[in-house]
């Protein structure tokens, strides 16, 4: 990234074994992730893909067996001891779980203060107008001195996010924090999330539910142990998981110059197309010279499908915009045959060709080039 | 024997929007010490409010609550909710369902946590204590690992061993096999049947699972909020 992004969280090459009766298994087979400072990021993926392994990555629970992880800059496995990380954990992490883990014999109040004691952070006259001033922001001032096991179980979660924002850390990581929650309590939550996100804290949600991923910034799919490339994801929400992560191994990069063509038009197009980051231009160029801009598609849009699926020779030119174009290819081959093995996907971007083909006869009366 | 634990005429109505819900009607009950006691009924029959009555946890419409442990009989319902946090710290060990362990501390933290926040023993006692509760519970060996490395039954393990930190007379649990499969459910159940007989811990326990019924010193039954009259099994 060129930009001011800085990065709050950083996997390389994060691998992942364990060993039992059966022998050794890969959990994490090489994971790289770049999660940035005030993001909200939702982490997806069906049970056993490796999604809380990878979270136990970045909250030091776990150890690696290779491969980095940097948090806040931090290189938290390397040459730091187990005592050391539990420190930085306090210091820099909230935590928030299924289940919540609230000690059952302390007040939602005292549950808020412990880690403050634990980390030995703020006066101590000062640490239960805190705690109040959070259990105040997730809405439970008037149960503060109750136990957990007097209040619903949603409010025993929300008392756990306060507890999580005890020492204001900058890094929330949350496993399926609303699991075990009905529908409203799950809408509060994930509003309470937005609200520290827009304080500027990171924070990283396992979920299994849909209606919550698309109210994170980024959401980052696992399958296998291996993370699905977000402009695929995005691109084609329809795939299965398998196949993503097929096009994640099989798509090559490649970057065009502002105004390079990327497709001449009548040129045969033996490549599926996803954009990365810039712009293209679909031109039709008339006969008397003019030209005429059909479209412009930017990130996690895609071109090709039409020519691949119909066959033929491109129906325009496809050029970079103004700014460099960074695309993902698939080829031919591939793309149609996941595109039969998906007919959910087939008929997403089907419909996506007949807009396209309308346009273009609208933009091109004069020849019935689509009845050929 | 003594009685340790005492409900007069206990009464608790919770206030909803549709009205007034009477969740337990008039419940007298004795306990003596070392006994395991069971209470039985279907869910939403008054069981956990029975316990919060007990424990204090809950404050009650109407009626007497006595508890008579280590020479001091104290009338619950009468404490202040900083006395009753103070009093419960040392006289009850408390254990649901969900295990409620702290994930970033290892299962000895967990323990001396218990310790640390009522102040009975010093830090150097806490962690050697810790170590023989765990072994109380057969899980010694696990003492330095996070409680997610562990199966449930082993935290259900722990939870009781953090419930016994500060060496209460009384042990109360909420459905604590509840989570857990059926053998696991057994190796815990046991473990409870153990600290009251071998230790002479007094163990009240609620539970929908009417298997257990025989299981227990002696059994009782709340439907809608009355407990049923007595038909002891054992007798004291």
């Amino acid at each position: 990234m060129t930009d001011e992004k800085q990065a709050m969280i950083e996997m390389r090459g994060v691998v992942k074994k364990f060993s039992n009766a059966a022998g050794e298994f890969t959990v994490l087979k090489g994971v790289d992730l770049t999660i940035n400072r005030g993001e909200f990021v939702s982490i997806v993926g069906k049970s056993g893909s490796g999604k809380s392994t990878l979270l136990n990555m970045i909250t030091g629970i776990d150890h690696p067996s290779g491969g980095q992880v940097i948090v806040g800059q931090k290189n938290i496995y390397d040459g730091v001891s187990e005592s050391q990380r539990s420190k930085w954990r306090g210091e820099n992490l909230g935590i928030v779980f299924q289940f919540f883990q609230l000690l059952p014999m302390l007040t939602l109040l005292e549950n808020v203060m412990l880690p403050m004691d634990y980390v030995n952070k703020y006066d101590f006259d000062e640490r239960p107008l805190r705690a109040m001033e959070l259990l105040e922001l997730v809405g439970l001032e008037e149960f503060a001195n109750k136990l957990p096991v007097l209040v619903s179980t949603g409010q025993q979660q929300l008392a756990a996010i306060a507890r999580a924002m005890a020492c204001d850390p900058p890094l929330l990581i949350a496993d399926e924090p609303t699991g075990n929650l009905d529908t409203r309590s799950s809408d509060t939550i994930i509003k309470l999330f937005q609200h520290f996100v827009a304080l500027g804290k990171t924070i990283v949600m396992v979920t299994h539910d849909p209606s919550l991923t698309s109210r994170t910034d980024r959401n980052v799919i696992i399958s296998d142990g291996e993370v699905i490339d977000e402009t695929i994801s995005r691109a084609l929400p329809q795939l299965r998981h398998r196949h993503m992560l097929e096009f994640t191994k099989l798509a090559q990069r490649r970057v065009y110059q502002p105004r390079e063509t990327i497709l001449s038009r009548d040129q045969v197009v033996d490549h599926f197309f996803m954009i990365r980051s810039g712009e293209v231009e679909v031109v039709l160029q008339k006969p008397r010279k003019e030209e005429v801009v059909l479209s412009r598609l930017g990130a996690d849009e895609f071109f090709g499908e039409t020519e691949l699926l119909r066959g033929g020779k491109s129906i325009a030119n496809v050029r970079a915009a103004g700014s460099p174009v960074e695309a993902l290819t698939i080829p031919r081959a591939d793309f149609v045959r996941v595109m039969n093995e998906s007919p959910i996907t087939m008929e997403a971007v089907g419909k996506i060709v007949q807009q396209r083909l309308e346009a273009r006869r609208v933009a091109d009366p004069r020849r019935s080039w689509w009845k050929r | 024997m003594a009685n340790i634990i005492e409900l007069r005429n206990v009464s608790k109505t919770y206030s909803t929007a549709a009205g007034d819900f009477p969740a337990l009607r008039n419940v007298s009950l004795d306990v003596q010490a070392g006994e395991f006691l069971g209470v039985v009924g279907k869910s939403g029959a008054g069981k956990s409010t029975l316990l919060n009555m007990i424990n204090g946890v809950d404050a009650l419409s109407s009626g007497e609550v006595v508890v008579s442990s280590g020479g001091a009989e104290v009338f619950v319902h009468a404490l202040s909710e900083d006395e009753k946090a103070l009093w419960r710290g040392r006289t009850m060990g408390v254990v649901y369902q969900s295990f409620q362990l702290l994930p970033m501390l290892t299962l000895a933290e967990n323990i001396t946590l218990a310790m640390d926040l009522v102040g009975d023993f010093k830090p150097r006692e806490s962690r050697a204590r810790a170590m023989e509760l765990l072994r109380l519970v057969e899980i010694e060996e696990h003492a330095d690992k996070l409680p997610t490395f562990i199966s449930g039954g082993q935290q259900q393990r722990v939870a009781i061993a953090r419930a016994l930190a500060n060496d209460p007379d009384i042990l109360v649990a909420d459905e604590p096999t509840g989570s857990l499969d059926s053998v696991t459910a057994d190796h815990i159940f046991d473990v409870f049947s153990r600290l009251a007989s071998e230790r002479g811990k007094t163990i009240v326990m609620v539970t929908h699972d009417m298997g257990l019924k025989n299981r227990f010193s002696r059994c009782l039954t709340l439907i809608d909020g009355e407990l049923e009259d007595e038909t002891k099994a054992g007798g004291a």
